[in-house]
C-alpha cells in the first residue's frame, strides 16, 4: 500500500513536469526597479514556436533596441530544449510604477498570454550600469576626487583645489581626456603648471591606491555665501581585468571608457568682518609688507624722479589696487606704471606689485610727499592691519632757471669772472626786527571815540553860531559892557592883593600899588604926582562922585596907615572888599 | 599811593616788552643756527604773552616751512600777510609753502564794479578810514564857520565848496568804513590742519563725501551748525567740513 502511495507520487510529479513541459510563455524583466537613466530589457520567452506575437503597448517607455529574435535549441541527454525569446530594450519616459501589459502568441492554433509586470521607475541614479560590466568595475576602482584646502574661507582668500585620480592597484589607465573644465564663476582662478604626472602611492577609503594629480588650482573667492566649485569631469580609458585568463594564468584585460567626474562641492565664503575695517581698505587680504620709495631725496627742477609705490608679500596680489600717491599739485607727475611680479603657487599669490610715478619738479622748494596708508586683512590673526609709508621730502635744489649751475662751477676753477645771477625766487630769510603790539586789537572804528570824533564836530557849528550871537548882544549894551568892563580891572588889579592877603604888610604894599595902577591906567598920570588932592581932584574933574572919592582915599590912607599899626585878617578882607568895591564904582562913573 | 601803582604797572609792561623782545632776539639767532623747534617755542611765548607782529608771525612760518609742517606755515604766512598784506617778502614765501600743498584750487576772478570797489576798500584798514573820516568832518566844520565868519564873497565862495566836498569825503569814507568792516566781518579764512580731510555734502557722518582737503588748503568759513563748518574754496566749491579739521586765521 505503502509502494503504491509512492509510486502514485512519483507519477503526480511526472505528470506535472509532463505539462510544464509542454509550452510556457513569459515575459521577463531585467530589473523591476530602476532608476530613470537606467534601461529596462524585457524578454518574451516561449519553448515552441509560434506564430502572430503580439508585443505590448510599451506607453511609458521608448523602445532603443529590439524586437530581437533569438533561437536556440539544445540535446541535453537525449532531450531537445528549445526557446525562443523577442527581446526589447527599454527606455523610461518618466518617473513612476508601470505596467508592462500582457503580450500574445499563438503556439499550436492556441493563444497563449504573459503575465503583466510592474515596473518601479525611480529618480536617476548615480551607477546606471550592470554591475557586471567593465564600466562598474572600473567606477569602483578609479576615483576622481576633488580636495579644497579650506571649505570656509574670508572674501579673497586664497583656496586650492587640487584634483587626485586614485586608481587602484588591479587596474591601469591607459589614456585620458578632459571632458569638461570646470568655470569657476565667482572665483578669481589661477591653474598651477603640472609638469610631467607622477604616480604616487595613497589610500583612499583605507584602501591601497595609486594616484596621481592632475591638475592645482588657486582660488580666490570673489563673493561671500555659498559658492559651488564645478566639478571636472574626465573621459578615461581603463584596462579593467575581466574573469578571463591567458594561456599563461593572467588575467585578460578589457578596455573600458568611464566617464568621471569630481563631485561638485560647495564652499561656504565669510564675509571680512565689519568692525575695524579702514577707509582706505580696497580689498587686499592676506600678508603684505607696504612701502613709497623715491630714488632720489634731492634733485634740480626739470630733472626727474621715481617714486615707487609697493607692496610686497603674499595675499591676492592681482585683486586690489595701490593707493594713490597724493603729491602736491606744483609737481609734474606722470600716470604710474604698473609692475606684478607675481607667482603663484599653492599658498597663493606671492611676490610684489608696486606702481612707479615719474615726478618732474617744475621749481625749487620742498616737496612733501605725505604719507599713505595701506590696509590689508590679515587672515591669520583675523584683523585689520594698516600700514603707513614714512614721509618723504623731496628737495629741489636749483629753480629752473640755473639748472646747469653744477658745471659753472667746475668751469669756475679756471674762469675767475663769473656773472652773479640773481635768483628773485629765493626763499627769504627771517625778519630781525619788528615792533611787537598787543594782540587784541583797540578798533578805533565804532568807539566812543570815533562816534565823538565824528559828531562833535558838528555841535561846534551851532555853538559858534550862539558865541558870535552873544558876542554882538553884548556889544551892543554899553552901560553893560562898562560895568563887565570895570570888574574885570578892579579883578586885575587887585588879584596880586588877593593872593598876599593874610601877610599885612605885602598885603597893603600890593593894595596901593594896584590903586595907584588903576589910577595910572584910568586917569593918565604919572607917579611924581601922585598926591591925595591931584588925585581927589582928577576924579573929581571926571565927574565921579564925592563921596567915593573919599572913600578911595580913605583906603590910600589906610593902606599908609597900616603898616604901623596892628591888623587883623577880618579888616584886610574887609579893606580888600573895599577897594575892589571902589574901584568898579570909579569905572562905572568915569568918563 | 596810586601813582606809585600806576608806575609800577608801566615799569611791569616795559619789562615784559623787554623780555619780549629778546625772544624774539633769540628766537632769531636759534632759527639761524638750525634749531628751527627751539625757535619756535621762543616766539610761541611771545604769542602767549599776548603780543603780535606780522614779523614774528613770518618768522614763525618760515620755521615751520624749515621743519616741512605745511598747515602751520602757511596759517602764519596767512597771519604775517593779515598785518602787512603788502609786503612782497611774506607773499615769497606763501609761495614756497603753498608749493608744498597738494590741492590745486583755481581761483575765480571777479569782475565789475563790485571787484573795483572792493580793490578800493581793501587800500586800507577800516580803522584807518574812519580816522579819515573823521579828519573830513573835522575839516569841513572849520570850513563851514570860515564860510559863516568870512567878509569878502570870494573867501564865502570858496570856503563853502570846500566845505562841501569835504561833507561829501566824510560820507565816502564812512561809507567805505562800514563797508570794509563787514567785507572783514565775512572775511573768514581758515587752513587745513589735518593731512586729509573729507568735505561732505551736509553737517553729519552719514552724508557722502563732496570732496577731500589737503593739509595746507585755504577756505573760507561762511557757516557753523554744532561741530561743522561750512566752507567754500576759492573756486566756488562748497561742503561741511569737521571744526577740529580747520584753524580759523581770525577768531571774530
Amino acid at each position: 500500500m505503502k509502494l503504491l502511495k509512492h509510486i502514485s507520487l512519483i507519477l503526480i510529479l511526472f505528470s506535472t513536469t509532463l505539462v510544464s513541459a509542454q509550452i510556457t510563455f513569459e515575459a521577463k524583466v531585467s530589473k523591476k526597479k530602476l532608476g530613470i537613466n537606467e534601461r529596462l530589457r524585457v524578454d518574451f520567452e516561449m519553448n515552441k514556436d509560434g506564430d502572430n506575437f503580439n508585443p505590448p503597448g510599451f506607453e511609458n517607455f521608448t523602445v532603443i533596441g529590439g524586437p530581437n529574435q533569438a533561437v536556440s535549441t539544445s540535446w541535453v541527454n537525449g532531450k531537445r530544449s528549445y526557446k525562443k525569446t523577442y527581446s526589447y530594450f527599454l527606455s523610461p519616459k518618466k518617473r513612476g510604477s508601470f505596467r508592462i501589459n500582457q503580450a500574445t502568441i499563438e503556439i499550436d492554433g492556441e493563444i497563449y498570454k504573459t503575465n503583466p509586470v510592474t515596473i518601479v521607475v525611480t529618480s536617476a541614479v548615480n551607477n546606471p550600469n550592470d554591475e557586471n560590466n567593465p564600466e562598474s568595475i572600473a567606477s569602483k576602482n578609479i576615483h576622481l576626487v576633488a580636495e579644497i584646502s579650506n571649505t570656509n574661507p574670508y572674501l579673497n582668500e586664497a583656496i586650492t583645489v587640487v584634483y587626485k585620480l586614485y586608481v587602484s592597484p588591479d587596474t591601469g589607465v591607459s589614456n585620458w581626456r578632459e571632458i569638461d573644465n570646470p568655470r569657476y564663476n565667482d572665483f578669481w582662478s589661477q591653474n598651477i603648471d603640472i609638469k610631467g604626472l607622477k604616480v604616487l602611492n595613497g589610500s583612499y577609503k583605507g584602501e591601497d591606491y595609486r594616484y596621481v594629480v592632475l591638475r592645482k588650482t588657486v582660488l580666490y573667492p570673489q563673493k561671500t555665501g555659498k559658492l559651488e566649485i564645478e566639478p571636472l569631469s574626465l573621459d578615461v580609458t581603463i584596462e579593467v581585468p575581466t574573469n578571463r585568463r591567458d594561456i599563461f594564468g593572467g588575467r585578460l584585460m578589457t578596455r573600458a571608457h568611464k566617464t568621471i567626474s569630481a563631485g561638485s562641492r560647495s564652499i561656504n565664503v565669510k564675509e571680512l568682518p565689519i568692525t575695524g575695517k579702514p577707509s582706505d581698505f580696497t580689498g587686499a587680504v592676506g600678508d603684505f609688507q607696504f612701502n613709497v620709495i623715491t630714488n632720489k631725496s634731492e634733485l634740480n627742477a626739470s630733472e626727474s624722479l621715481q617714486a615707487r609705490v609697493e607692496v610686497k608679500g603674499n595675499g591676492n596680489l592681482k585683486l586690489f589696487e595701490l593707493p594713490k600717491l597724493s603729491l602736491p599739485s606744483s609737481l609734474e607727475v606722470f600716470e604710474p606704471e604698473h609692475a606684478e611680479n607675481v607667482s603663484t603657487n599653492l599658498n597663493g599669490m606671492q611676490g610684489s606689485i608696486s606702481d612707479a610715478y615719474t615726478i618732474v619738479p617744475q621749481f625749487k622748494g620742498k616737496y612733501p610727499i605725505p604719507s599713505i596708508s595701506f590696509s590689508y586683512f590679515d587672515v591669520k590673526t583675523e584683523s585689520y592691519k594698516r600700514i603707513f609709508s614714512n614721509e618723504i621730502v623731496i628737495n629741489v635744489l636749483e629753480g629752473p632757471t640755473n639748472t646747469t649751475s653744477s658745471d659753472n662751477n667746475i668751469a669756475s676753477t679756471n674762469n675767475n669772472k663769473q656773472p652773479i645771477v640773481v635768483n628773485n625766487q629765493q626763499f627769504a630769510f627771517i625778519k630781525t626786527k619788528t615792533d611787537l603790539i598787543s594782540i587784541n586789537p583797540n578798533y578805533f572804528f565804532k568807539s566812543t571815540g570815533f562816534w565823538t570824533g565824528l559828531l562833535l564836530p558838528f555841535l561846534a557849528i551851532p555853538l559858534a553860531l550862539i558865541i558870535r550871537k552873544k558876542k554882538q548882544e553884548r556889544a551892543a549894551d554899553v552901560t553893560g559892557n562898562k560895568i563887565r568892563k570895570a570888574d574885570k580891572l578892579a579883578k586885575r588889579y587887585l588879584s596880586e592883593a588877593k593872593k598876599a592877603l593874610g601877610n599885612k604888610e605885602a598885603f597893603y604894599v600890593a593894595l596901593e600899588k594896584a590903586l595907584h595902577n588903576y589910577l595910572k591906567a584910568k586917569l593918565n598920570i604919572e607917579t611924581s604926582d601922585f598926591t591925595k588932592d591931584k588925585i581927589k581932584e582928577l576924579l573929581v574933574t571926571r565927574k565921579v562922585d564925592s563921596q567915593i572919592v573919599t572913600e578911595f582915599l580913605s583906603i590910600l590912607q589906610n593902606c599908609e596907615l597900616a603898616r604901623y599899626t596892628p591888623i587883623t585878617q577880618v579888616e584886610m578882607q574887609q579893606d580888600f572888599d573895599k577897594a575892589a568895591k571902589t574901584i568898579s564904582a570909579i569905572d562905572k562913573q568915569i568918563i | 599811593m596810586k601813582k606809585l601803582i600806576y608806575i609800577y604797572i608801566v615799569l611791569i609792561s616795559t619789562c615784559s616788552l623787554a623780555q619780549n623782545d629778546s625772544f624774539f632776539q633769540q628766537g632769531n639767532a636759534l632759527y639761524n643756527q638750525g634749531d628751527f623747534d627751539q625757535a619756535i617755542l621762543k616766539y610761541e611765548t611771545i604769542l602767549d604773552s599776548g603780543q603780535h607782529s606780522a614779523e614774528l608771525y613770518f618768522n614763525l612760518a618760515n620755521a615751520h616751512y624749515k621743519l616741512n609742517h605745511i598747515a602751520p606755515s602757511i596759517f602764519y604766512y596767512e597771519k604775517a600777510l593779515q598785518l602787512h598784506p603788502n609786503d612782497k617778502v611774506i607773499q615769497n614765501n606763501l609761495g614756497f609753502a603753498r608749493n608744498m600743498t597738494i590741492d590745486a584750487i583755481d581761483t575765480v576772478p571777479e569782475v565789475g564794479l563790485s571787484n573795483y570797489l572792493k580793490n578800493i576798500t581793501n587800500k586800507l584798514n577800516f580803522d584807518a578810514w574812519a580816522k579819515i573820516s573823521v579828519v573830513f568832518v573835522c575839516l569841513f566844520v572849520l570850513l563851514f564857520l570860515f564860510y559863516y565868519f568870512a567878509y569878502s564873497s570870494t573867501k564865502k565862495r570858496f570856503s563853502f565848496v570846500a566845505s562841501m566836498v569835504c561833507i561829501g569825503l566824510t560820507c565816502l569814507t564812512l561809507a567805505l568804513a562800514f563797508h570794509k568792516y563787514n567785507l572783514d566781518k565775512k572775511n573768514r579764512p581758515a587752513i587745513v590742519f589735518t593731512q586729509e580731510s573729507q568735505v561732505k555734502s551736509e553737517p553729519n557722518l552719514r552724508s557722502t563725501e563732496a570732496f577731500i582737503l589737503h593739509e595746507g588748503a585755504k577756505v573760507q568759513i561762511l557757516d557753523t551748525v554744532n561741530n561743522w563748518k561750512k566752507i567754500k574754496l576759492s573756486d566756488g566749491k562748497t561742503g561741511w567740513i569737521i571744526n577740529e579739521d580747520i584753524k580759523a586765521l581770525s577768531e571774530i
